[in-house]
């Protein structure tokens, strides 16, 4: 294909992905009124069967983007010398995506096991490309996750699509010297958050309290998440209630908005030279993120070691303190398989024993999904000197108990985020009317949804 | 011709250079810095603790070595593709400028019709087909595609119009020559400079290509240095699990490492380049 276009992978990229996307999904639901008994759990396979297949000499392919997997795996492969697991990294997030997507419309190529992220999760499963897990024992696990990341993984009528491997509870990131020089108290609430921007900004015009993501859509569905929205609900294959603009989102909207507008708080994409750099010279004094947070902080910002603490977001209502989830991910058994039980207890083993849930937490510095760890003293004692020599992990721990455990994401989430960015980011960067974003938002994913062959309920 | 200066096109011409050597300059001057400078220095001059060398050897060692296993395999793809891709060009533009056949021009419309098909829109039927007959995950599965050049072809026909004139074929008919023969022999070398053209266009785009090999690859090991880059990028930025910050600077330098083979390719092969283009355009 010689005459793609030189220089603009990304360009191509998203409009590919966007025409993948629509192909897949009238697919899945054209699919779904033929089959019609694939959400009936089938019956447990027994322990004699599971001994059998995990004896049997059997290949299985992973795909994951986690550095230095190897480890963990190197655990399974000691416990069941007869199973042989072929690690690919495949990409982290969007590119294997793309790639199993391909790969399971052509019905060939797609792997036994798959890294995916809990907001991708109902994408896949809509196209009915999961395996239920339960038959496989995973039912059994259930008490060793963190209550809302068992939320996360399960479907509408108790399927287990994957098992839970690391988490992102969102927290607060802030500058003690900077709060200390300005005389500012870490905020509890929203409302004191506000204030202090309002009066870090005038007292130094060249600061500001926090950046708001214009081109993510993540944090923004982590806020939403912590205001107790329930923007997306589906029920059987095709009924999906979107609701992006009701009086939680439109509150945090409004609260937003308006500081944006103020122009007391940062408004730009995440993750660029320019927001790395404002992250090092002190531009932004907080930087509202999740459990993976530190680390990454850490790494990147090496220049500020020791100034930073970690604190729990802000609330809307201090009293009943909650939060909401930024990132990590699960291992799912793609259906696919000619393996299931070896695929499935694969996945269950590598998340779920304790050596390999430690090790992602040491090595990868995961944030834990497993009770055990985040109870474990050598784990949420760790006190880096970054953060002054202050328990991060602990505060974490604490905030993942507060994440409200039924926040559902849409199956078509490529979609929602690509709108979001056009709507409520661009209202954002652009000082609009963030409130009247919500509406487009609202109404270009309704009528996605439509297009697509579901049926939409009222907003 | 006298030689006039004019002050606003020479402004112009300026901005133009700055405007397409900045973006290299910043890219050669990042990849001497360390992740931590990245942020903290100014991005257009170096900082105080350059670093080229630690990062390239960072670069070629991470994760064993294959940053270099992605470049010998986008030099594989991208030579391979090319001149395969010439061959077929200069073939089929040779036989569509000198012969003439049962729906020759339904055809050629049909070529033309191709160079306006995108590329990006044929990569998951392409997969289709691939996985079909088993070529998916397979260096031949990026290699194929890129035989294929509507734009080439079409180079050629219009080069091969002019560049080759029937009296000579006539002759070398009457002297015996077969066929095959005629265009081994005696076409391809008339047809030389616009062949570089074609191996060069087809060069650029087999090594700048990131779909195709994106899906159709899924063994790290076979990825070009395009996916390779693309994957290392995603590994470095972005919320969630994973990330890892440090691995910018091997980001940065792979990315200059990786433009570099194709600017020497450029520069011994311009001056071919240049008489391909001029002769194209005058005589098209």
């Amino acid at each position: 294909m010689p005459e793609s276009v030189p220089g603009h992978p990304l360009v191509s990229r998203r409009f590919f992905l966007a025409a993948a996307g629509a192909v897949s999904l009238s697919a899945a639901l054209a699919a779904c009124g033929a089959d019609t008994g694939s959400t009936a759990a089938a019956g447990p396979v027994s322990q004699a069967d599971i001994d059998k297949a995990m004896s049997t000499p059997t290949e299985l392919t992973f795909w994951t983007w986690v550095p230095d997997i190897d480890q963990e795996v190197a655990l399974f492969q000691k416990k069941y010398p007869a199973i042989k697991v072929n690690v690919v990294n495949a990409g982290r997030g969007t590119p294997e995506y793309t790639k199993l997507r391909t790969a399971l419309q052509a019905g060939t190529g797609a792997p036994d096991v798959a890294q995916v992220e809990y907001q991708y999760i109902p994408t896949f499963t809509i196209m009915d490309s999961l395996l239920d897990l339960r038959p496989y024992g995973a039912s059994a696990l259930k008490d060793k996750f963190v209550d809302w990341t068992w939320g996360q993984v399960t479907g509408p009528n108790g399927e287990i699509w994957a098992i839970p491997q690391d988490t992102g509870p969102m927290g607060m990131l802030y500058r003690q010297d900077i709060f200390d020089q300005y005389g500012i108290q870490p905020p509890k609430t929203w409302d004191e958050f506000a204030d202090a921007a309002r009066k870090l900004h005038a007292a130094n015009p060249e600061i500001y309290l926090t950046n708001l993501s214009t081109s993510d859509a993540a944090p923004w569905h982590g806020l939403l998440w912590q205001a107790g929205a329930k923007p997306y609900v589906t029920s059987g294959k095709s009924d999906i209630a979107i609701s992006v603009n009701d009086e939680a989102s439109k509150k945090l909207a409004r609260y937003w908005g308006g500081l944006a507008q103020e122009g007391v708080i940062g408004a730009e994409p995440d993750f660029t030279d320019a927001w790395f750099a404002a992250l090092n010279n002190g531009k932004y004094a907080t930087w509202i993120t999740a459990a993976w947070g530190p680390v990454f902080l850490a790494g990147s910002a090496k220049s500020t070691t020791g100034k930073w603490r970690a604190a729990p977001l802000p609330q809307w209502d201090a009293s009943a303190p909650s939060s909401g989830n930024w990132g990590g991910s699960t291992s799912a058994v793609i259906k696919t398989t000619a393996n299931p039980i070896a695929a499935a207890v694969f996945a269950q083993f590598l998340n779920s024993d304790p050596e390999s849930a430690k090790l992602f937490a040491t090595k990868q510095f995961f944030f834990p999904a497993t009770k055990a760890l985040l109870s474990d003293p050598s784990y949420v004692g760790d006190a880096p000197e970054f953060f002054g020599g202050q328990q991060v992990n602990q505060v974490f721990a604490d905030i993942g108990t507060t994440v409200n455990p039924t926040f559902g994401w849409p199956p078509f989430l490529d979609q929602v985020v690509t709108d979001w960015t056009e709507t409520v980011g661009k209202s954002l960067a652009g000082k609009a009317d963030t409130v009247a974003a919500l509406d487009q938002w609202q109404s270009r994913i309704t009528t996605f949804a439509k297009d697509q062959g579901f049926t939409v309920k009222g907003s | 011709m006298t030689r006039r200066r004019s002050t606003p096109l020479t402004i112009a011409m300026l901005a133009a250079l700055a405007y397409f050597l900045l973006p290299l300059f910043w890219l050669v001057v990042a990849s001497t810095k360390s992740t931590e400078d990245l942020f903290t220095t100014f991005g257009l001059w170096f900082s105080d603790s350059p670093r080229l060398f630690t990062n390239i050897y960072g670069t070629l060692t991470h994760d064993g070595g294959i940053f270099a296993h992605w470049m010998l395999n986008t030099v594989v793809y991208a030579v391979v593709s090319a001149l395969g891709a010439a061959l077929l060009a200069a073939a089929a533009g040779y036989g569509f400028a000198k012969f003439r056949f049962r729906g020759h021009s339904a055809a050629f419309n049909a070529v033309l019709g191709a160079i306006m098909v995108p590329t990006t829109a044929l990569a998951i039927p392409t997969y289709l087909l691939f996985a079909q007959v088993g070529l998916v995950n397979t260096p031949w599965a990026v290699i194929l595609p890129s035989l294929v050049s509507p734009f080439g072809f079409y180079l050629m026909r219009v080069y091969a119009q002019d560049a080759v004139p029937d009296s000579i074929l006539e002759a070398a008919r009457l002297d015996g020559a077969s066929e095959v023969r005629i265009f081994f022999r005696i076409v391809m070398r008339l047809l030389a400079p616009g062949l570089v053209t074609v191996v060069l266009f087809t060069l650029v785009a087999t090594w700048n290509n990131y779909l195709l090999p994106l899906i159709m690859l899924n063994d790290p090991s076979l990825y070009p240095v395009t996916v390779g880059l693309a994957s290392w990028g995603s590994q470095a930025v972005g919320g969630g699990s994973g990330a890892n910050s440090d691995m910018l600077a091997l980001l940065l330098t792979g990315s200059t490492l990786s433009v570099v083979p194709l600017v020497v390719a450029f520069l011994l092969l311009q001056r071919y380049w240049q008489s391909g283009l001029a002769t194209g355009g005058v005589k098209g």
